[in-house]
């Protein structure tokens, strides 16, 4: 297998740009048409994804380092999708269509047998990650709604039970689908350490315009059935550090904070801990009562609410960082954030600039950019 | 800044795009004028996509005419597959095209909704306090007015300072319940208002529950 005229046959292809994803989807629907059922009814982002996945594999193909965990992920988060092992080979035929068109006149056996190489190891990756996933866990959990608080006009707490047993990680979040809108997933956190009746929380807030937000918020109610797919993201609390901790959450990006909150109380020795909870207005501090049960409750835990557009606030004013900024002293600390990707960006930009170390700010953009 | 969406955006206009500050007192520059300048800028670039793509199309196209020339003649089963999959992508690309011209309309609406919604829930907030503030002012001045009477009231006078007070107590009673049934209300309809929203769009589901907690709905506090 030729690196070079791997990569240089891709970027050929890629040059073509949203064509190329568009072909090869048409070619598997053609060829297959059972995959197509698959898939949500607009492919618009789908063709981005696999344009970037596509583009990652290509650029790392030598760095197996790096490889081979992403192709794992990718293999085990595809299982959720209904992805069998026997889909490999379409997709891998599809796939090499698609460079011959696009490589045209260039296309040549040498250059079918590299692509066919390739394609060949990233599936066998792909497909004994995903096996190896099966052995354990099921291809996504099916879960029916237990509890729906609307806690705001906009935010509301959902409390599911999965069928089967369900293990992560506070801090994780999960990719949600909801039988009003199916093929749509979206990811949310999960706002609770694991629980022994099994129950997990997630914090939805509606997007204007967001399908899966608003089915979520509005029409599930007790009873409805939601699917899981598998536990990820690293926005865990670091239990090797015996650093104290500063969180800051930006409305729903509560949810793997308060999780992370329980983490540390089933500690033996939990750190002190001081979370930042931000919102709009007072009335949008969803979940405050709750929190402030916590802090009662746990001497290392402050809770201090930050809203920043209602000047007439009689506690602290202003965004999550110009809080942290004033409240809270930050040598030596950890801090974790969740919030909107603006939120996020601009706490952690503080934070630096407060003189917190990079690898002590973890981050975790959120369930915002739903299209 | 202003735009004529005749234009098209060229690489000098965006670069050297200038926003309008926010009035005194917010920071940042004018939502709407970057809001309509992306918008604008969105649709040159979809438009300039589009014709690329029909571009990218007709060129395969006539690659594919060239190929068939040099070897191949007639149709070839091969190009009765590469036009299923151009025929099949071009149904893709509208069908992409609907659902994204219904989201995006779907979200200016919401967006509209939650938007007057917050504006109405502010000026009820304002109200609310407006009225109890004037209850208040009145219910002090009538108990001053009876402590700082010099001489010890008559019967008569006490009597009537009585019905005075029992007249604001109750004055005050009927504001609160009434701004109560004005605020219920108006959760109300909102609700109704999404309800039937929802109805447009979906099946039959049960109810909503009404909001568990918004500050208008606490009038007292301010008491």
């Amino acid at each position: 297998m030729d690196e070079r005229r791997l990569k240089e046959s891709f970027a050929r292809a890629a040059a073509y740009g949203d064509q190329v994803p568009l072909f090869f989807y048409s070619h598997l629907f053609l060829d297959h048409p059972e995959t197509r059922a698959m898939f949500p009814v607009s492919m618009a982002n789908q063709r981005d994804k696999l344009l970037n996945a596509l583009g990652r594999v290509i650029a790392d193909v030598s760095n197996h380092d790096a490889l081979v965990p992403f192709l794992q992920g990718l293999g085990r988060d595809h299982r959720k999708f209904g992805t069998l092992a026997a889909h490999y080979p379409a997709v891998g035929a599809s796939l090499l269509a698609t460079l011959a068109h696009f490589n045209g006149t260039e296309w040549n056996d040498e250059l079918a047998r590299d692509w066919t190489e390739a394609y060949t190891a990233i599936a066998q990756v792909m497909t004994e990650a995903a096996a190896a996933d099966e052995t354990a866990n099921p291809a996504s959990w099916e879960a029916t709604v237990v509890g729906h608080e609307r806690r705001t006009m906009d935010i509301a707490v959902l409390r599911v039970l999965p069928d089967a047993p369900f293990r992560y990680i506070p801090g994780q979040s999960v990719a949600v689908e909801c039988e009003a809108r199916p093929r749509l997933w979206r990811y949310y956190s999960m706002a609770n350490a694991p629980r022994h009746d099994g129950t997990i929380d997630f914090h939805v807030r509606i997007i204007d315009g967001g399908t899966v937000s608003s089915a979520l918020a509005r029409s599930v109610s007790v009873g409805s059935r939601l699917r899981l797919g598998a536990p990820l993201g690293t926005l865990t609390l670091d239990t090797g550090s015996r650093r104290d901790i500063v969180l800051a959450a930006g409305s729903t990006g509560l949810a793997p904070l308060k999780a992370i909150i329980e983490h540390a109380a089933g500690l033996g020795d939990p750190p002190r801990i001081h979370l930042v909870f931000g919102a709009r207005t007072a009335a949008e501090l969803y979940d405050l009562a709750d929190l402030e049960k916590m802090a009662a409750q746990w001497p290392w835990l402050t809770v201090t609410p930050a809203v920043s557009a209602e000047p007439e606030y009689r506690g602290d004013t202003g965004t999550v960082a110009d809080v942290i900024g004033r409240r809270v002293p930050l040598a030596g600390q950890d801090a974790y954030i969740c919030g909107s990707p603006a939120m996020v960006t601009a706490t952690a930009d503080r934070l630096h600039l407060l003189g917190m170390a990079p690898d002590h700010i973890h981050v975790e953009d959120f369930g915002w950019s739903e299209s | 800044m202003t735009l004529a969406h005749s234009e098209m955006p060229t690489p000098e206009r965006v670069r050297s795009a200038a926003f309008t500050p926010t009035r005194l007192g917010r920071r940042g520059i004018d939502e709407s004028e970057v809001h309509a300048f992306c918008g604008w800028v969105a649709d040159g670039l979809g438009m300039l996509l589009n014709d690329n793509n029909m571009l990218q199309a007709e060129i395969m196209r006539l690659r594919d005419r060239l190929l068939e020339g040099k070897g191949r003649a007639g149709v070839q089963p091969e190009d009765a597959h590469a036009q299923a999959v151009q025929v099949l992508s071009k149904a893709q690309q509208t069908a992409d095209r609907y659902v994204a011209d219904a989201q995006e309309y779907s979200r200016e609406l919401a967006e509209e909704a939650r938007l007057r919604r917050d504006e109405i829930l502010n000026e009820a907030k304002v109200r609310a306090s407006m009225i109890l503030e004037d209850a208040h002012t009145t219910a002090t001045k009538a108990a001053n007015a009876a402590r700082d009477t010099p001489e010890p009231l008559s019967a008569a006078e006490r009597q009537d300072l009585q019905a005075e007070i029992a007249y604001l107590r109750t004055f005050s009673d009927v504001c609160r319940t009434h701004l109560r049934a004005y605020l219920e209300s108006l959760t109300r309809s909102i609700d109704e208002w999404e309800n039937a929203e929802h109805n447009g769009a979906l099946t039959a589901r049960p109810p909503l529950p009404l909001p568990l907690s918004h500050p208008a709905s606490r009038p007292t506090e301010h008491v």
